[in-house]
């Protein structure tokens, strides 16, 4: 059965697998480099050391954030 | 020059400024450092998931330059404070730009939220560097509240317009016991050098170095106005007089009457 999470307001589906199964597993996937990331996960900040901690569940809303040029 | 202290950080050059708009990161990068700044400020955005590659702050010498994030894209104060949270986990920095600009056409910024942000922001050990319409009341507040600095806007932003609130800076920077940093809408070198002759601590630019033809070229000019604006204002600008002051001696004329 597969998971639909929301990323970045978009609606994503996926097959979750142990080698997709925490959120340093789905930046792998969406070839997201992750030093320049900061996430949030249902509204909570998720820091860069514990990407690899946070378990993916279904119904997730994430965000990925990164600096980009700005005044 | 004197060096310029915000909070416990020391800057000998008081141009800041922002990373948005160049043509590509090499340009900004080269742009930063005939600017001589050791500030800049960074947006944060989503990511593109479907295009990621893109990292600029890759471009940006963390050694050489303190980020300054800011809030953009805030419309009211819980936008504000969750923008700056999360600029503080990504960067590891508790500097912030704090800016909530509600209405997308002016972009003129929202005091009251403003104010409500910086006391949250304050609270949970953030530097706030407020954009602020130049209003000396809301500068004193914000001042009040234990925010590090303020940014009163010269002119809409990326306007170009130069120093259209002149007035109201002039009390800000009378009455601010802490730094005041002119912000938005300094379109030209000249404008800048108007801020500083005035006294003020700082100026921020970012349109127009980065859309400038040659934006490496004008962030040496606005670097150089910058110095000769302060260089002015602490030389000591003389009084102004209606009537002309003659310059050459009133006497030993070579007339008779």
């Amino acid at each position: 059965m597969s998971w639909t999470l929301k990323i970045n307001g978009m609606l994503q589906s996926f097959e979750p697998s142990p080698e997709l199964s925490t959120l340093g597993d789905l930046l792998e996937h969406l070839q997201i480099e992750q030093t320049a990331v900061v996430a949030e996960v249902d509204g909570q900040i998720v820091l860069r050391q514990d990407f690899d901690k946070t378990p993916l569940r279904d119904g997730q809303s994430i965000e990925l954030i990164r600096f980009v040029g700005g005044g | 020059m004197s060096a310029l202290v915000i909070a416990d950080r020391q800057f000998q050059s008081r141009l800041f400024v922002g990373t948005g708009k160049f043509a590509s990161a090499s340009v900004m990068a080269e742009a930063l450092r005939a600017a001589g700044t050791e500030m800049v400020t960074v947006a944060l955005r989503r990511v593109d998931i479907r295009n990621p590659a893109d990292d600029m702050l890759a471009a940006i010498d963390r050694s050489r330059y303190q980020l300054l994030p800011n809030t953009s894209g805030a419309r009211d104060a819980a936008e504000a404070v969750r923008l700056a949270r999360l600029a503080r986990a990504a960067s590891g920095i508790h500097w912030i730009k704090l800016e909530v600009t509600p209405d997308p056409y002016y972009l003129l910024p929202d005091g009251t939220e403003t104010l409500k942000a910086a006391e949250t922001l304050v609270r949970e050990g953030f530097t706030v560097l407020p954009y602020i319409h130049a209003d000396p009341v809301l500068a004193k507040r914000l001042q009040e509240v234990g925010c590090a600095a303020v940014m009163p806007l010269a002119s809409p932003i990326g306007s170009n317009q130069g120093l259209r609130t002149r007035d109201c800076i002039s009390i800000i920077l009378e009455q601010a016991s802490v730094p005041v940093v002119v912000d938005a809408g300094l379109g030209a070198p000249s404008h800048a050098a108007e801020a500083m002759e005035m006294g003020a601590d700082a100026v921020l630019v970012n349109t127009a170095i980065a859309t400038a033809s040659d934006p490496v070229r004008m962030a040496a000019a606005f670097r150089q106005a910058v110095e000769a604006g302060r260089s002015a204002y602490e030389a000591g600008l003389p009084p102004r007089s209606t009537a002309a002051q003659a310059s050459s001696p009133l006497t030993g004329f070579l007339r008779d009457d």
